[in-house]
C-alpha cells in the first residue's frame, strides 16, 4: 500500500515540475479548486455503479456458472453436451458485441415474443457480464470439482450420502479452496470489463471519465485518475480474497 | 434372519470396453461368514466387491444383498442392511477432523442428532484404539491410524456387511498389523465380511472361506486349511508360491 502511495505522489508531483510546454494539467482534478473538486466528485461518483454492477454480475455469474458446471460432471451425455455448447458458445463471443446484442437486440426478440421489456443500461450490462463470465466460472468449477479424487465421492456414497449431501459436505468444501483464487481472478475481470458498460450509457467510472474528458479536454490526467480508481478497487478485492483464502485454508497445499 | 445369505451373486458379468473384468461369477455369502478374496492384480477382486456395494455398474447377472437386488444407479443406499466399505486409499475427508469424518454419515444420512452421533463416534474411536486423535485432521495421522479411522467411519453406519478392498496395501509394513488387529476383532464379534487382501496369515486366521480369482473368474474356493494345504489348480499353486515364498 505504501509503495502505491509513493507512486501516486510521484505522478502527481510531475505536475508541478512538468515540462515548460505544460503537457500536464492536473488542475482539472485539483481538489483545492472548486471546479477541480466538482470534477473529482463527479468521477468518484462512478464507483457506486461500477461496484454495484460488478457485485451483482459476479454473484449471478457464480450462480449460473455452478448450474452450467454440474451437468458436465453427470453421466448423462445430453447434459454434458449442454455444458459444452454453453461454454464454447458463450466464451467465444466478445464482450462488446454481446453487450450490443443484449442491449439493442434482446428487447426486439422479447417484443416479438409479446413481452414488452425495456432493458436499461444497468441491467443490460449486468446480464452481459454475468452470462459472458459464467462460461469461465463454469470451467473453474468443473476443474475444481474434478480435481477432488473420485474416492471422495465413493466414500461419501458408502456412508449413505446422496448426491446433494456429497456435494454439500464433501466435495464443495474441498473444491472451494481450489476454486476461490481463480474465482477471485474472474471477479477482478468483471470489475474491469464493466468499463464496457460505458458505451451503452451506464454512468460508471469509465463513462464519467469520458464525459469529463469531452468537456475539459484533459484525457491524460483524467484517465490516469481512472486507472487508479480501478487499481484501488482491484486491490481491495485482492485483500478481501487473501483474507478469505486464509480463512478457508486455500493457501495450504492440499493433502489428498 | 429371513435370508440365509447376506450376499447372493448369480451370473455376474462386467466388462470395461474389451476387457472382461468379471466373467459369470456365482457366489453366495452367508450371514456371519468371513470371506477372503485373493488373486493376482487385474483378476477382478476389487471390481467384484465394488459391484457388491453398488459402486460399480455391471452388465449382466444379479446381486442380492440380504434378499434385495443391488442397484448401482440408485442415488443413495441407506437401508436396513447397510454395506460398509473400507478402501485401499482410506478416502477420508481431508477437510474434516477425525470425529467429523465419523459423524457425517450418521448425522446426514441416518438423521441422528449431533450428540448421539458424537457418542457413537467416540465409542468407535475407542474400539479402533485411537480415541485421542478425535480432533486431528486425517493428514496429521499415520497411514495405519487413517485406515483405522476409515474402519470406524464405516462402522458408524452400523453395517451388517463390511467390505475391505485391500485395506493394508497402501500401508507401510510396520502399520499393517495394527489395522489387521482391528479387522480380526471385528471378525470375532461376528461381522459378515468380504476382504480382498494378500495378507495370507490374516486369511488363515480369520477366513471361513478363501476365494481365489483369476481373469475375472472364481478359480478355486476352499476353507483356509484346505486352500493352503491342497490347492487344486495350477494357477492357484503358482499364485500361492509367488505370494508365500518371498
Amino acid at each position: 500500500m505504501f509503495r502505491i502511495l509513493i507512486l501516486i505522489l510521484t505522478i502527481f508531483s510531475l505536475s508541478s515540475c512538468s515540462s515548460p510546454e505544460g503537457t500536464w494539467g492536473w488542475y482539472v482534478i485539483d481538489p483545492t479548486t472548486k471546479a477541480g473538486w466538482t470534477n473529482i466528485k463527479f468521477l468518484i461518483g462512478g464507483f457506486y455503479s461500477t461496484i454495484l454492477l460488478s457485485i451483482i454480475a459476479a454473484f449471478l455469474s457464480i450462480f449460473i456458472g455452478l448450474i452450467v458446471a454440474l451437468p458436465a460432471m453427470s453421466d448423462n451425455k445430453l447434459l454434458k453436451l449442454f455444458n459444452r455448447i454453453y461454454v464454447e458458445f458463450i466464451r467465444s463471443i466478445p464482450l462488446l458485441p454481446m453487450l450490443f446484442w443484449v442491449f439493442y437486440g434482446l428487447p426486439v426478440i422479447l417484443k416479438s415474443m409479446g413481452i414488452n421489456a425495456n432493458i436499461d443500461a444497468f441491467w443490460g450490462a449486468i446480464i452481459t457480464l454475468a452470462i459472458s463470465d459464467s462460461a469461465f466460472t463454469a470451467e473453474i468449477y468443473r476443474a475444481g470439482i474434478q480435481s477432488i479424487s473420485k474416492g471422495q465421492t465413493e466414500a461419501a456414497k458408502t456412508i449413505g450420502l446422496n448426491y446433494y449431501q456429497t456435494m454439500r459436505y464433501v466435495i464443495m468444501p474441498q473444491a472451494l479452496r481450489r476454486i476461490l483464487p481463480p474465482l477471485a481472478n474472474q471477479f477482478i475481470y468483471i470489475v474491469k470489463m464493466s468499463a464496457f458498460a460505458s458505451v451503452i450509457g451506464m454512468q460508471e467510472l469509465t463513462r464519467r471519465a469520458n464525459e469529463i474528458v469531452v468537456t475539459e479536454y484533459r484525457p491524460l490526467e483524467i484517465y490516469t485518475l481512472l486507472i487508479f480508481e480501478y487499481l484501488i478497487l482491484v486491490l481491495l478485492i485482492s485483500f478481501g480474497v487473501r483474507y478469505l483464502e486464509k480463512k478457508l485454508g486455500s493457501n495450504e497445499s492440499a493433502n489428498n | 434372519m429371513e435370508n440365509t445369505f447376506a450376499v447372493e451373486i448369480q451370473g455376474l458379468t462386467k466388462s470395461f470396453k474389451d476387457f472382461r473384468a468379471l466373467d459369470t461369477i456365482d457366489l453366495n455369502i452367508k450371514h456371519g461368514e468371513k470371506v477372503v478374496i485373493c488373486g493376482p492384480s487385474g483378476s477382478g477382486k476389487s471390481t467384484l466387491i465394488r459391484c457388491i456395494n453398488g459402486l460399480e455398474e455391471f452388465d449382466n447377472g444379479k446381486i442380492l444383498i440380504s434378499g434385495k437386488p443391488q442397484n448401482p444407479a440408485k442415488e443413495s443406499y441407506v437401508s436396513d442392511f447397510h454395506v460398509g466399505m473400507v478402501f485401499q486409499q482410506f478416502n477420508l475427508f481431508p477437510h474434516l477432523s477425525v470425529i467429523e469424518n465419523l459423524k457425517l454419515g450418521p448425522m446426514k444420512s441416518l438423521g441422528m442428532s449431533e450428540k448421539d452421533a458424537e457418542t457413537r463416534a467416540r465409542k468407535l474411536l475407542e474400539r479402533v484404539k485411537i480415541p485421542e486423535q478425535a480432533l486431528k485432521k486425517p493428514n496429521q495421522l499415520s497411514g495405519g491410524q487413517q485406515q483405522r479411522v476409515a474402519i470406524a467411519r464405516a462402522l458408524c453406519m452400523e453395517p451388517k456387511l463390511m467390505l475391505f478392498d485391500e485395506p493394508t496395501s497402501a500401508l507401510d509394513p510396520e502399520m499393517i498389523s495394527e489395522v489387521l488387529e482391528v479387522i480380526v476383532d471385528l471378525a470375532r464379534e461376528g461381522m459378515t465380511m468380504v476382504v480382498v487382501t494378500h495378507e495370507m496369515g490374516f486369511a488363515r486366521k480369520v477366513a471361513d472361506r478363501i476365494i481365489f480369482m483369476d481373469e475375472g473368474s472364481i478359480v478355486e474356493q476352499n476353507s483356509p486349511s484346505m486352500f493352503f494345504k491342497n490347492p487344486q489348480t495350477a494357477r492357484c499353486k503358482k499364485f500361492l508360491n509367488q505370494i508365500l515364498h518371498h
